[in-house]
């Protein structure tokens, strides 16, 4: 059995689509038929529980029991990988108590492989937030994620600011996630329904529905696009991975022309 | 199970081609033969089409995401009515674009519809470079159309044929005052064919010869369909007019 994986999806900032991004791993996984299940931080209201309310739990980050949900069951829940989509200003706090709990030294013994998805605003204040996260991520896969779905430009982050940062992170993996349809993406929310769901024209039951076919498009045009991004990082096999923990900091960046 | 009815998109990357004329007489052509038909007029600045057969033409706006809706959700929502878009040289980049993004052709053949780009040629080489281009990325049908009122000759060389067995429409040259009877506002082919008081006259022979053209073209792709599902090779079609 691969050793389990827990998949964190975070920024510092809110608004700069985390959970959009944790949708689009989920039904990665999902296509890919990797058991997973996922928590929703955002408590006590959830938007990712809303698209996957089946695999999903709500959880407080910050409380020990709900933390204990999550790491105590890691190696007995049937799930292989365990998404975590990290509340809006929760991403330092929570890598620290990973660090506290001893969660990042069972990664470094290659007990677990740990992934941490770094959502990037628009600000510096963002590139700053890289500094201080990867201090806490050794051992850990890390991608930024730069999220262009709602049209974002990274207004602030002029050619030499942005190499002046990611000249610091050897390795490290930057990720594009492109924009979507305006009009398909406020569609696929009112059906709140995952994306794959959306695509096959199906309702959150399976039953069938009767949405766009042009909507149905775009999104499928661009989760293909997303996925062509995690195949490019080959998430598929860092999840399915067991065995040796990769060695040295794992901080990758890549910048993608 | 009856075959869905076919979608005809009526294109040309330029203005000023006959790409409306062969719209209407399309859209007649069925009628005539008393098959349901529908159309959608992708120029919305001067929606002509729309403005000939009121009741049967959708203007269409696909700038906005609205309008792609209107149209694509359409095209493979009906089976039953012939489907004619007339897409005018504006739309015409990104006509394509939306459809190669939402996987248009691939759904439109998964429901049974094989749709058929009537590409209006002419001797520029912006045209023949568009065509080349089409012909790369559109898993369509492409059939090239030499309407001989813009361009003489007819260079098989320029426009390739993808489908051998689909031939190269013919619109034959009309002298410019029998053009401006057949543009005349509320001018109807089927209704001038209906009537020939004094025997037929260069209007009725040239509706006749597109009519038959029309026919000959239905017949090949249905000679082609059969072939295939048999396994054989169609055999090219026979070109009419004047090519070099």
């Amino acid at each position: 059995m691969a050793k389990p994986t827990v998949v964190v999806v975070g920024a510092d900032k809110g608004g700069v689509g985390k959970t959009t991004v944790a949708r689009t791993l989920l039904d990665y996984f999902t296509a890919h038929h990797v058991p997973i299940r996922a928590f929703d931080t955002e408590s006590p209201k959830g938007t990712l529980k809303r698209f996957h309310p089946d695999i999903s739990e709500i959880v407080d980050a910050t409380s020990v029991p709900d933390q204990m949900r999550i790491f105590d069951t890691l190696s007995s829940t049937a799930a292989s990988v365990t998404v975590i989509d990290v509340r809006a200003g929760l991403l330092s706090p929570t890598l620290r108590s990973l660090r506290d709990i001893g969660f990042l030294d069972a990664v470094k013994k290659g007990q677990l492989t740990f992934v941490v998805f770094h959502i990037l605003g628009s600000s510096i204040a963002s590139l700053n937030e890289i500094e201080d996260t990867s201090s806490f991520l050794g051992d850990s896969k890390y991608f930024l994620v730069k999220n262009f779905i709602n049209n974002t430009s990274f207004f602030e982050w002029d050619q030499a600011t942005h190499a002046s940062y990611f000249r610091k992170f050897k390795d490290a993996v930057e990720i594009t996630i492109p924009k979507l349809n305006e009009m398909a993406y406020e569609q696929v929310e009112l059906a709140s329904v995952p994306f794959l769901t959306f695509v096959a024209n199906k309702g959150l039951k399976g039953e069938s529905a009767n949405y766009s076919f042009v909507l149905r498009g775009y999104v499928r045009h661009w989760l293909g696009n997303v996925w062509a991004e995690y195949d490019r990082i080959k998430l598929n096999e860092i999840v399915a991975s067991c065995g040796v923990a990769p060695s040295g900091p794992r901080v990758q960046v890549v910048s993608r022309s | 199970m009856t075959q869905p009815a076919p979608l005809y998109i009526v294109t040309s990357p330029r203005p000023r081609m006959g790409k409306t004329l062969l719209a209407r007489l399309l859209m007649e052509f069925f009628r005539h033969s008393r098959r349901p038909v529908v159309g959608f007029d992708l120029n919305p600045r001067d929606p002509a089409l729309a403005g000939r057969f009121p009741k049967l033409v959708w203007p269409v706006d696909i700038t906005e995401t609205r309008g792609q809706m209107e149209l694509f959700d359409r095209l493979i929502a009906e089976t039953t009515s012939t489907k004619i878009v007339d897409l005018g040289y504006g739309p015409f980049e990104q006509f394509f674009a939306v459809m190669r993004e939402i996987g248009f052709v691939q759904e439109a053949r998964r429901r049974g519809i094989d749709p058929i780009v009537f590409f209006v040629t002419d001797q520029t080489m912006p045209t023949v470079r568009s065509f080349g281009e089409l012909q790369r990325r559109l898993t369509a049908t492409l059939v090239p159309v030499h309407n001989e009122s813009v361009s003489l000759l007819f260079s098989k060389e320029d426009f390739p044929l993808a489908r051998p067995e689909c031939g190269v429409i013919r619109i034959p040259r009309l002298s410019a005052i029998v053009r401006g009877v057949v543009d005349r506002p509320n001018f109807s082919f089927n209704a001038y064919m209906a009537k020939q008081p004094g025997g037929p006259t260069e209007v009725h022979k040239w509706i006749a010869e597109l009519y038959a053209e029309f026919r000959d073209f239905e017949l090949r792709l249905m000679m082609s369909r059969l072939s295939a599902s048999l396994g054989g090779t169609p055999a090219p079609a026979l070109t009419r007019g004047r090519v070099r």
